[in-house]
């Protein structure tokens, strides 16, 4: 009897077991430096779109973040503390929103300093993607840690330092021998303007595109996409048309940069690419108005309006008590600035003259 | 011989051509604004030695050489002096025609020829000493205004910060205001300080602060710090260090009740152990003990069987059915 073979070949399924968190190293085995890793909640009830500014935030701080953290009104600063130890979660990122304008605390856990900025204006990142002709998300775009890059902060102000100092190490470190350049995907940027002592904060996607292809043939060969050549008498039409340059590789000549490795099967090793910013993510315009030495308590460092004492941001759901008799000194002493400034405007124009 | 022939036609035909006068007046103005053109130095007879600097020793070639370079440096100074007339090609044309004619015997023709160049040169000196004069007198009078209404410290320093304006702001200003030179300088002047704190904060805003990068060696080397003299002083460096090093990841154990907090529950846990020790140790004695006592007892029992057997053996014969040895049997 011949023997019957199974042809029905079983192929051998391995189960697949979903880890449904991810296996978080505590230490960077690359640098050796621990990772800092972010809570981002609120305090209080947010409205609507703060509740999506605060999801943009998650977003961005990923994946160093709990991205579904959940938050019951009855849970204190100090609950979060006990939780993060253990996590070893090192900074936290809190919102809240007051009468005059909400707020962003950026603070390092077990018993760090506390940033407090006031968010002057906001711009969520759906509608950064909806005013942008081509909104730009590939896949693994979160899975990295973003760059940071601060500029204008090198005054020597002691308050500016503490604030590059706190937001350099939110990211976690890069190692520049050992760093992949396809790991770098996001940027962050943050631009302090000393005259209005505004901070903007902008958050970019990173993307290579070869320089010195045209158009035409740097489309086809990234999108795959079989190109129209009903109008052209010959192959060779299409590959040297010498079509209009777009706008932005006119000034290109300082964002290229040359490639140590191929990145992509378009950016190869020692070519030149140009390195094109999109922007994703939020947009906020910050002002620091406080530093405190501990985790929302503790002294007072620094403050922008001159108010020393214990005008504190109670720290319940509600601290609107308090805020409202902060903002009304916030007030007075803001428009005494500002009739500084003028002043110093004043003579600055008519010196020019 | 062409000037001879005017002057004769000018003999014969007075009467009737009167009006050919103003026509020679004017083409003789047009020969003295061409002549003015041309610089003395090529249309007048050169009437100086030249220089002649070959045969000389090295020290008269050089003092010569230098009193070239001052004759040069004099000579485009009065040019440019507006107070000193300069004299132009017929000044000087017309000097040496004079001189000609007081050397010479002259005819009277070169005086008619004379006539005409002086005219035309009184006109044309007068025009220009007075635009000279307009020009000085606008440019005094801005420099009163302006030296009325600001203080002016220093110069120098108005002179650099003129060049660093100057270099931010492009040359556009410094062309356009060609007349205000001394102007711009003393608005320069009033600014330096201004200028001074500026400058250094644009610089030091321009830099840019990048993600923390690991290199060889990484770890922040903490500074000294000098001993300050006031306690708040002291307080307020020590907190800023501290919120700095908090930032940066580095732990600072500053406060104390934490602290105090920390060696508690160091206190107790060595305690813990201790005591945990201790059972330990009890539990052990008390087994041994056990056990100790247990083999002993085993032991005794051993040693007790083994009597009772042998009692028993002995009995063994005594109790055999009829056995008459006995001693309590009969």
């Amino acid at each position: 009897m011949a023997r019957f073979h199974n042809r029905k070949k079983k192929v051998f399924v391995k189960p697949i077991v979903k880890k449904n968190q991810q296996q978080q190293s505590n230490v960077d085995h690359i640098t050796g430096n621990k990772i800092p890793k972010s809570f981002v909640f609120s305090r209080g009830k947010l409205p609507g779109p703060l509740r999506q500014l605060q999801m943009d935030l998650r977003k961005l701080m990923l994946p160093y973040t709990a991205l579904n953290l959940k938050e019951k009104k009855r849970n204190n600063l100090k609950d979060f503390l006990n939780v993060a130890g253990p996590m070893g979660v090192t900074h936290f990122l809190i919102l809240s929103k007051t009468e005059t304008s909400p707020f962003l605390r950026v603070a390092k856990t077990p018993q760090g300093p506390t940033l407090t900025f006031k968010i002057h204006e906001y711009s969520l990142a759906v509608d950064i993607a909806q005013s942008q002709l081509r909104p730009r998300c590939p896949q693994d775009l979160f899975k990295n840690p973003p760059l940071i890059v601060l500029s204008g902060f090198a005054t020597g102000d002691e308050h500016l330092k503490l604030t590059t100092t706190m937001f350099k190490n939110i990211f976690p470190d890069i190692d520049i021998n050992t760093v992949k350049l396809s790991s770098c995907q996001r940027i962050v940027l943050l631009n302090y303007n000393k005259d209005t002592k505004l901070i903007d904060f902008r958050h970019y996607s990173i993307r290579l595109q070869p320089v010195g292809v045209s158009r035409r043939i740097r489309k086809f060969v990234q999108n795959h996409q079989v190109p129209d050549l009903r109008n052209l008498q010959d192959v060779s039409d299409f590959v040297t048309k010498a079509g209009y340059g777009s706008e932005s590789e006119a000034d290109e000549e300082a964002a290229t940069v040359t490639l140590t490795s191929d990145l992509s099967r378009v950016n190869r090793a020692s070519t030149k690419s140009a390195v094109k910013l999109q922007e994703i993510g939020p947009r906020m315009t910050l002002q620091l108005t406080k530093i405190e030495g501990g985790l929302c308590s503790g002294e007072i460092m620094f403050s922008e309006y001159g108010n020393g004492g214990d005008k504190r941001k109670a720290d319940s759901e509600e601290g609107n008590g308090k805020e409202d008799g902060e903002n009304d000194d916030e007030m007075e002493d803001s428009e005494e600035d500002n009739e500084g400034e003028d002043n110093e405007e004043n003579i600055e124009e008519s010196d020019e003259d | 011989m062409q000037m001879g022939k005017k002057k004769d036609k000018a003999l014969n035909e007075s009467e009737s051509t009167i009006d050919m006068k103003p026509m020679i007046h004017e083409n003789a103005q047009f020969f003295d604004k061409l002549v003015e053109l041309i610089p003395a130095r090529f249309y007048l007879p050169d009437e100086k030695d030249k220089p002649w600097f070959q045969g000389l020793s090295k020290a008269e070639k050089a003092s010569a050489k230098k009193q070239s370079r001052e004759n040069i440096k004099k000579a485009r100074r009065d040019r440019l002096d507006p107070e000193k007339s300069t004299k132009t090609t017929l000044d000087l044309l017309k000097e040496n025609l004079e001189k000609e004619k007081s050397n010479m015997d002259s005819d009277g023709e070169e005086k008619e020829i004379e006539v005409r160049p002086i005219m035309s040169d009184l006109d044309g000196g007068e025009e220009r000493s007075v635009t000279y004069e307009e020009l000085r007198g606008s440019l005094r009078s801005k420099i009163e205004e302006l030296r009325g209404s600001r203080n002016i410290p220093s110069s120098d320093k108005g002179k650099k910060r003129k060049n660093e304006r100057n270099d931010k702001k492009g040359n556009l200003q410094k062309k356009q205001k060609s007349d205000g030179v001394v102007e711009e300088k003393k608005i320069d002047s009033i600014n330096d300080e201004h200028n001074v704190e500026k400058d250094i904060v644009e610089e030091a805003a321009n830099k840019l602060i990048f993600s923390r990068v690991k290199l060889g060696d990484n770890e922040d080397k903490r500074e000294d710090s000098k001993k300050e003299s006031t306690k708040s002083e002291l307080l307020a460096k020590h907190s800023w260090k501290s919120a700095m090093d908090r930032a940066a990841g580095i732990k600072v154990h500053d406060n104390p009740k934490l602290l105090k907090q920390s060696i508690q529950k160091e206190k107790k846990r060595h305690q813990k152990n201790a005591e945990k020790w201790h059972e330990r140790v009890e539990t052990m004695k008390k087994l041994k003990a056990e056990k100790q006592q247990k083999r002993s007892e085993n032991i005794a029992d051993k040693i007790h069987q083994k009597k009772m057997l042998r009692i028993a053996k002995r009995e063994k014969k005594l109790l055999r059915p009829g056995f008459e040895g006995r001693k309590g049997s009969t």
